[in-house]
Parts: structure tokens; C-alpha cells; sequence
């Protein structure tokens, strides 16, 4: 067993692993990080996760409710720390996995990756209390800096890929029309939405589960997707012990190297791109960045600024607005729906995933499912009751997709004015509506158990009351 | 220059714990009223704020109610008389039944706003802005019917602190800058004579102000958080205090600390705990908790966080968890948390920054203040970014970069504590021994130092506070449907 594996078992235990070995743990991951772009290219099938705040038992569920790594390739937008008590152990385990499986690991940076946040929301006073110095904060922060900035997720599939529900696998009723499943931990779907225009009229509930559908309307709700009383849904029935239904597990993936090393050739041009490209990003847009290609341009390997491209990427948000406006965050912006669809546009995207804000129902599309805000932090502060979700994407298995425009191809006509040379996504995304946009399955779950969590001695006390 | 006074006797009982003063007729004609006007905007005002009349005050009037609650040695009774919670008493005197009065009207609000179905909303219930409405509509009406006997200056002032008790409207959070503004508020009708002059029994009148009216606001906000998820503003999530509240942990540790005989002479107890209270361990024990939450403050804020909380305790609390080992009983914690709340709350940036000042409340110099700096300059906005950017890793020390560019408006570079007061003596206002111009309070002789640059420094939760009705706008429009949101530590608003 390598040192590396020892690490992962200890980790998974939740227990933190010492600081030598840390800081070689760090050393690394920097190596290996500094070699990907700001924006990692990455094969579906993957599995797309919003923020995890240190809450490390529901990342042990994300993962029996997701599959295990390396089983199934996962990409986490970001916010592995902070807030939560576990943040070492969440973030060092997740860093072990990237070193360990690159391929199957992509992590990007969220807005908490960052000294001065780590500082204020909790990351800095856990490693003070767990080490007794700063050397393991520093030595993460230092990671922090080399993390990407996106991931653009290439040869998703329009049509799911079975494994959805328990045993039996997908329905046949509703076949390659189903653009949205949602399902429990138990891998029982709760609910099901075809595309808009498919021959099936609205969406079509199934499972036993009795999740309330906002979006039955033939899908014409500006947010898609969302369920309520999915909290009871997910509540249900005995877990399961794998991630996926009876051999319904994805599809291995045929590429394999680092995303976004280009060494496996898979980063544009050789796969097959039919349902667009999904850009992956902690906050959202930022006024400076029009193209994607301008986000591989930023300097990345720096703390968070206060302000500009970098800083947007991580802390935007998206709003029912137009146009940009302030964020009453203090960084970033707010951007509306105008600004999500010509961005999609202009760079060939079927839709924009990121995290950062919680969201009661673990998922949010908005904007005729442009843009979905995905969080994996389930009853987040143990106090909000919200679930979490992951974001399932399958892998395009037909062959027969268009070519691939990878993004930041070179002789693309730009801007606006560029109809009549654009492929079959075009026309599409002048309808206002992406019909060929990816199958997404969402898994909805809920914070892990408490039972065996033992109780720690009491440390000392703050300086205030000795 | 005149130098400086000689230092007073540092030992206990030699100096009255000083009260808040109330203002005379002349005083009330000659100063001005009006409007709260918001005078921290940089991490350099919070140092001026440190120095201010302002904050001496706040103090005062923070270590006279705290006072009021240790538990008196009597010559009638072998065991000592303490203060516990009185849920069920009808009777109370004017002045704070009237307070009840509005309280129980902010409550009867809610029935007025009904928590809106889950519509489009991530988390706090846009409903509360209904309340706060209402609120604002009632607000003047029942100042009015305090009887006050003041001009409209003062009631604006009052008005202000009232409406900024509740949580920010526009982000739907609520945090102890907003508790902060109640006490201000308190303060400010202990100021103009509302609770009266010199009572029977020492300390009655203070007493009366935190188990009839500090509890009963409590309980409204905490109605008020549940009813409308109101977000724990600025949450550090569990490595804060409390997500919501800070003076329940003061005022419930005094009820329980080790008696004084009853003068106002005698120093507040830095260590000792009364006869027959529970153990600070059993503050982690949930039927303990249940057991006192109804008569101890302490006891009432764990129970809401149990309340409102799933999870091992010691994982969603682990300060609290590690203050239940404090083996020196209910003194050292009730010391222990004013000393935090200076620092923590009243020394952070983004808590005390929309704090509205005025004639009750002054951002004005008080020379016994002078020396005092904020500690928590991440908290600050940066002065100088230009040199904290851009540098990413392999800075050598504990020390962030930016926190240079922090410190820019600070003088000579060097950041020092904000003292704790000693609690050893004459805690109730820490500063009795302060020399004009004397950077460290007497008898804190060598305890100025600062271990590391936030070494074992606790956050507390709560952060953010709107201490005053503000015109809506951009705010009331964005912040809405945010939950727990990060926001960045150099935000001015």
C-alpha cells in the first residue's frame, strides 16, 4: 500500500494525516495542477458537484450516492472548506484523489479557496485547533493558487444513460426524450422531464416517491428542475450500497491522462460534442470575460484578487435581472439571463454549471435551463434542511456526433452576427431554447447520518477565557 | 502636555462601577439630535470607534446590566439570592412593561406577515420584509406612546437603534450587529430617564431591563429567525460563537457566577461559580439544557441552538463544547465573553459598521479611550490592496499578505490586542485605570501581547447588522434570496 493509499484510508476514517505528510501531499498536487489550463478540459461521463464547506460525512455520502472513486469521475466546483468542521479532512481527501486518480478528479476553485476567506470563515481556526500552527493552512492555500479557475465538459450525451433508477434501470417510456431525471439517494427517480417538443406532452412522474413537479408545464418554467418536498423524497426507503443500479454503472471512459494535459487528445476534436459543451465555474460570468478563451489567458496562480476577471469567475452570481448589476456580496456580480445566453452562444455552451449559492433543492436551473447552480452541502450549518445534489452527465456513446467545436477554437466566426456558417446548435440557441442541450441526471440527497461520530476531548479555550 | 494623572487603586471595590449617565435637561436641550449618521467605513474608523465616547458607553451600560445579575450574598438567607429568568411574572414595573408592550407587538407582526410559500426563494422568507414594513409603519406610534417627554431628536435616535434590532431586511439575515443596536436602544431610554432614577434594591432597574425586555427581545428574534429563516449573518458556520446572538452568553454567565455581597463597589467576578448552578460542562448536556433554559440566558441560547441545530454538538459548537471544559467556573466564562464581545463584536469591521451615531450614542473622542485598536484587521477593509495583490503563495509567515495592506491605516505598522479588560479588577468597565494616551489599561501589565496574528482568536458568528432603516433601493432587491452568503471581507456595505 503506497503512502498515498495510506493517506486516502486514513482520510476516509476522517482523521487528518500529519503534516509532513501534507505538505508532501501539497508539493504534489501543485506539480500536478500546475500543468492544467485555467480551464480543464474534461470527458463526460462525469459527475458534477457543488460546494462541500467541510462538511466531510456528507461528502462520504455524496460519494456512496454518486459511486466511488475512481469509479466515477467526478468534478467539484469548488468550496471545499470553510464553515464546516471538517474541512482539512474534506479537502485533504479530495486532494489525495486527484493526486492519486487525475484523470478522475478534477477540482476547481471556489471563492472560499483563498487566504483571506480562509481567514475569516473558519478553514484557518481548523487547522490552528487540529495542528497547532498555520503550516497546514498555509500549505493548502498554496494549492489553492494552482487550482483552475473552470472545466469545460465535452461529449455529453443528449440522452441518459441508464442507471438512473433501482434495478430495472431507465423506463422505456420515456426513452432519448428525457432531458432532466431526478432521483434519491436510493437511486429511485423522483421525477422525470422530456424535452420540450417531444411527442410525450409534459413531464412524467415515476418512481413511488411522490416529489411535486414545479416544472410539468411542458417545461416552459423559467426554472427547470426544481422539486419540492425532494427532502422527504430523499428521505425514503434503505440506502442502497453503490452508486449506481444493477450493472447500470456509467460506461468506462475510453480517455484517459490528465484532463486538460492534451496528452490524451481527447481535449477537442476527437469526441464527439452533439448535446454543446458545459462550462463549469464556482460563481458564473464576469463583464471582462466574453469568450472562454480569455479566461485561459487570466494568471491564475495567485491569492483570489478583490476584483477583475478571476475574482468574478468565483464569486457571481446569477440574477433576475438584465444586464450585469453590483453583488451584494462585496465581489463579483450578478448577471442576468441576456448576459447567460449570448455567453452560450458566443461559445458554442449548452449550459453553464456552478455552485456557490445554496439552493433549498440541492439543483436550480434558470434561464430556460441555461445556467444551474448545483450544491452538495445537504442541511448546510446543520441548521438550513436544504438537500444537496450532484449533476450527473453520461458519456456520448453514439459516434455520430457533430464535430466537436471545442471551445476557443480558432476559426470560429464570433459575435452576434455570425449566423448561417454555425452547426445544428445554432439554430437551436436562436430559438432561445437548447433542445440538443445535455441529459442531466440529478441525485438529491441527504446529510449523512450521525450515528458513530465520537466525541473529541475538549481543547483549550480561546485566549479570552484564560 | 500635562502629565498624565497618577493611576487610581487598581484593587477591587476602590472605584464604583460606573452607570450610564442620565442626561440632564440641559444636556438633552444642548446637544443634537437627529438622524443616525454612519460613521465607520474603514478599518481606521473602527480604531477611532475603539476610542470613542461611543464605545466607552456601550461598555458602560454592557458591564451595569451585567452586574445587575451576579447573584447576592444575603444576610437573611444561607444560600445566595440569584436572578433567574421569570417566564411566567405578570408584574413588572412601567417602564418595562411598556417596553414588553411593543415588544408583544413585534411579535403580534408576524401574524400579520405570514411566512410566504416556498416561491422561487432560497432561503430567508421575503415575508420578513412585510414585517419589517409593518414594523415601520407602527414603529413611531408606539415611541410616541413610551412618554418620554423628549423632543423628536431623541425619538428619531431611539426610532433608529429600534429598527435596526431586527435583522437586515434586504439579505434576510440577522447577526449581534442588530442585537448591538437593541442595547443601543436600551441605552439610549436609560439615557433620557426612562427606566428612572436611583432604585430600593441595587441594580433592580438593570435587572428588570435584561430578564423583562433583553430575554423578551430574544425570544421575539428568535421567533422572528425561525418563523422567516432569517440567515445567521456573516456565518462562519461552526467555528463561530453562535450563529445569531452574543449577550445571552454574557448575561446567562453572570446569572450564574459567584456571588457578590451587593454594592456597586464590588468588582464582577472573574472566577467562581454560584452554589447549586449547574456545571459549565453540563451547558453541552441537552436535558440540563432543557432543564435551565427556561431561567438562565446561557441555558436559553444553547436550547435555541439545539433548537434549530442537527448534528453532535461538539461539531456544530465546538467553541461553546470547549468552553463547557472551563474548570474555573461561571466567572471565568462571564469574563471570558466580555472580552470577546469587545473584540468580536464591537472590534469587527463588519459588524459594527452601520452603527448609526448621534446625540445618545456620540462618535466623538473620550480621552480615558485613546490607545485602543482593533485587533481582527481581516476583517477590516483594506486600505492599501495595491500590495497585497497579486503575490499568491510562498509568503513565508502565519500572516496573510493582504493583512499588510490592512494594517496601512494603522499607526506605526504595529497591531495590537484591543485590551481585554482585566477582570480581575473593576471589570464592569475595564477602563477605570486608563491613562490619557496610556496604551495599555492599568492592571494589564504585560497581558497586551498578542500570541499570533490570530492564533486561537475565535470568530463569532454573526457579523453583519443594518442599525438602521435604510432607503432600500439595490439592497432590498439583490441580497433578498441569498443564503449564507460569503461576503467579502473587504465590503463596505
Amino acid at each position: 500500500m503506497s503512502d498515498l493509499d495510506r493517506a486516502i484510508a486514513q482520510l476516509r476514517a476522517c482523521r487528518p494525516i500529519p503534516e509532513n505528510d501534507v505538505r508532501e501531499l501539497c508539493h504534489k498536487a501543485r506539480e500536478l495542477l500546475i500543468e492544467e489550463g485555467n480551464v480543464v478540459t474534461v470527458n463526460a461521463p462525469v459527475t458534477i458537484c457543488g460546494d462541500i464547506h467541510g462538511q466531510f460525512h456528507d461528502l462520504m455520502e455524496l460519494f456512496r450516492v454518486g459511486g466511488d472513486v475512481p469509479d466515477t469521475n467526478y468534478l467539484f466546483m469548488g468550496d471545499f472548506v470553510d464553515r464546516g468542521f471538517y474541512s482539512l479532512e474534506s479537502f485533504l481527501l479530495l486532494l489525495c484523489l486527484k493526486v492519486r486518480y487525475p484523470d478522475r478528479m478534477t477540482l476547481i476553485r471556489g471563492n472560499h479557496e483563498s487566504r483571506q476567506i480562509t481567514m475569516v470563515y473558519g478553514f484557518y481556526d481548523e487547522c490552528l485547533r487540529k495542528y497547532g500552527s498555520a503550516n497546514v493552512w498555509r500549505y493548502c492555500c498554496d494549492v489553492f493558487d494552482y487550482l483552475a479557475l473552470g472545466a469545460i465538459v465535452l461529449g455529453a450525451s443528449n440522452t441518459l444513460s441508464e442507471g438512473g433508477g433501482g434495478g430495472g434501470g431507465t423506463a422505456p417510456v420515456a426513452g432519448s426524450d428525457v432531458e432532466i431525471e431526478v432521483c434519491n439517494a436510493d437511486q429511485q427517480i423522483i421525477s422525470r422531464f422530456l424535452r420540450k417538443g417531444s411527442s410525450s406532452a409534459s413531464s412524467s412522474r415515476e418512481g413511488s416517491q411522490a416529489g411535486e413537479s414545479q416544472v410539468g408545464e411542458g417545461g416552459s418554467s423559467p426554472e427547470r428542475g426544481r422539486t419540492e418536498g425532494s427532502s422527504n423524497d430523499a428521505a425514503g426507503g434503505q440506502p442502497t450500497t453503490n452508486g449506481f443500479g444493477d450493472g447500470g454503472g456509467p460506461p468506462a471512459p475510453t480517455n484517459t491522462g490528465p484532463p486538460g494535459s492534451g496528452a490524451s487528445g481527447a481535449s477537442g476534436g476527437s469526441i464527439g460534442n452533439p448535446a454543446g459543451a458545459v462550462l463549469c465555474v464556482h460563481g458564473g460570468l464576469s463583464p471582462l470575460i466574453d469568450n472562454v478563451d480569455k479566461i485561459r489567458l487570466l494568471d491564475r496562480k495567485q491569492e483570489v484578487p478583490h476584483e477583475g476577471a478571476m475574482c468574478d469567475l468565483l464569486w457571481s452570481d446569477p440574477d433576475e435581472i438584465d444586464g450585469w448589476g453590483l453583488s451584494p456580496r462585496g465581489a463579483g456580480f450578478l448577471f442576468g439571463a441576456d448576459i447567460v445566453k449570448v455567453f452560450n452562444h458566443r461559445n458554442d455552451l449548452s449550459l453553464i454549471a456552478r455552485a456557490h449559492q445554496l439552493v433549498m433543492e440541492g439543483f436550480k436551473e434558470m434561464f430556460d435551463a441555461s445556467i444551474v447552480t448545483v450544491w452538495s452541502a445537504p442541511n448546510y450549518c446543520y441548521r438550513c434542511g436544504n438537500v444537496a445534489a450532484l449533476l450527473e452527465l453520461s458519456e456520448d456513446d453514439s459516434g455520430l456526433g457533430v464535430l466537436a467545436r471545442s471551445n476557443g477554437d480558432v476559426n470560429r466566426s464570433d459575435g452576434m452576427g455570425g449566423q448561417g456558417s454555425r452547426g445544428v446548435l445554432m439554430e437551436n440557441d436562436l430559438l432561445g431554447y437548447n433542445t440538443a442541450g445535455p441529459a442531466r441526471r440529478y441525485r438529491v440527497f441527504q446529510a449523512a447520518p450521525q450515528d458513530s461520530r465520537g466525541m473529541p476531548a475538549k481543547k483549550p479555550v480561546a485566549d479570552y477565557f484564560l | 502636555m500635562e502629565p498624565p494623572p497618577p493611576p487610581p487603586p487598581s484593587a477591587a471595590g476602590a472605584v464604583s462601577l460606573p452607570r450610564l449617565p442620565i442626561l440632564t435637561s440641559d444636556e438633552l436641550s444642548e446637544k443634537a439630535f437627529g438622524p443616525l449618521q454612519k460613521r465607520i467605513n474603514s478599518g481606521a474608523d473602527v480604531s477611532f470607534f475603539l476610542t470613542s465616547r461611543a464605545y466607552k458607553e456601550l461598555m458602560v451600560w454592557i458591564m451595569q446590566l451585567n452586574h445587575s445579575l451576579i447573584p447576592r450574598l444575603s444576610s437573611d438567607t444561607a444560600r445566595p439570592v440569584c436572578f433567574p429568568l421569570e417566564p411566567g411574572r405578570r408584574e413588572w414595573s412601567e417602564p418595562v412593561r411598556r417596553l414588553r408592550e411593543m415588544l408583544g407587538g413585534c411579535e403580534d407582526l408576524i401574524l400579520e406577515a405570514p411566512p410566504e410559500e416556498n416561491k422561487n426563494r432560497r432561503f430567508g422568507n421575503g415575508a420578513c420584509r412585510v414585517w419589517h414594513g409593518k414594523l415601520g409603519e407602527r414603529i413611531q406610534g408606539w415611541i410616541d406612546g413610551l412618554g418620554l417627554g423628549v423632543d423628536g431628536g431623541v425619538k428619531e435616535e431611539l426610532r433608529g437603534y429600534f429598527m435596526g434590532a431586527w435583522g437586515d431586511k434586504g439579505r434576510l439575515d440577522y447577526g449581534t450587529g442588530h442585537e448591538l443596536s437593541f442595547l443601543a436602544f436600551l441605552g439610549g431610554l436609560w439615557k433620557v430617564g426612562f427606566f428612572g432614577g436611583e432604585e430600593e434594591k441595587e441594580g433592580e432597574r438593570e435587572r428588570e431591563v435584561v430578564i423583562g425586555v433583553v430575554e423578551m427581545y430574544l425570544e421575539v428574534v428568535r421567533k422572528l429567525i425561525t418563523t422567516y429563516t432569517l440567515e445567521p449573518a456573516g456565518s462562519h458556520g461552526v467555528w463561530g460563537l453562535d450563529d445569531h446572538s452574543f449577550v445571552p452568553y454574557i448575561f446567562g454567565s453572570a446569572q450564574f457566577t459567584k456571588p457578590i455581597l451587593g454594592s456597586r463597589t464590588e468588582a464582577t467576578p472573574v472566577e467562581g461559580s454560584c452554589p447549586g448552578a449547574p456545571k459549565p460542562a453540563s451547558a453541552v448536556d441537552k436535558q440540563t439544557v432543557e432543564d435551565y433554559r427556561g431561567s438562565n440566558m446561557y441555558f436559553g441560547a444553547i436550547g435555541f441552538i439545539y433548537d434549530v441545530k442537527r448534528g453532535p454538538f461538539w461539531e456544530h459548537s465546538p467553541m461553546l463544547f470547549d468552553i463547557s471544559g472551563i474548570k474555573d467556573g461561571w466567572g471565568k466564562i462571564n469574563k471570558g465573553m466580555v472580552k470577546m464581545y469587545r473584540a468580536e463584536v464591537l472590534g469587527k469591521f463588519p459588524v459594527v459598521q452601520h452603527f448609526g451615531f448621534g446625540g445618545l450614542w456620540a462618535w466623538e473622542v473620550d480621552p480615558e479611550m485613546v490607545g485602543e485598536r482593533s485587533v481582527h484587521l481581516q476583517s477590516q477593509p483594506v486600505q492599501n490592496q495595491a500590495q497585497s495583490l497579486g503575490q499568491g503563495g510562498g509568503e513565508g509567515g502565519t500572516k496573510a499578505p493582504w493583512a499588510r495592506g490592512a494594517m496601512g491605516g494603522m499607526s506605526g505598522g504595529q497591531v495590537s490586542m484591543p485590551r481585554p479588560m482585566d477582570g480581575g479588577v473593576m471589570a464592569p468597565t475595564g477602563f477605570p485605570g486608563r491613562q490619557p494616551g496610556m496604551g495599555t489599561p492599568a492592571g494589564l501589565p504585560g497581558r497586551g501581547q498578542v500570541p499570533t496574528p490570530r492564533g486561537g482568536i475565535p470568530n463569532t458568528g454573526p457579523m453583519e447588522q443594518t442599525s438602521f432603516p435604510r432607503g432600500g433601493g439595490m439592497h432590498d432587491r439583490v441580497g433578498g434570496n441569498q443564503f449564507s452568503v460569503t461576503k467579502a471581507p473587504w465590503a463596505k456595505d
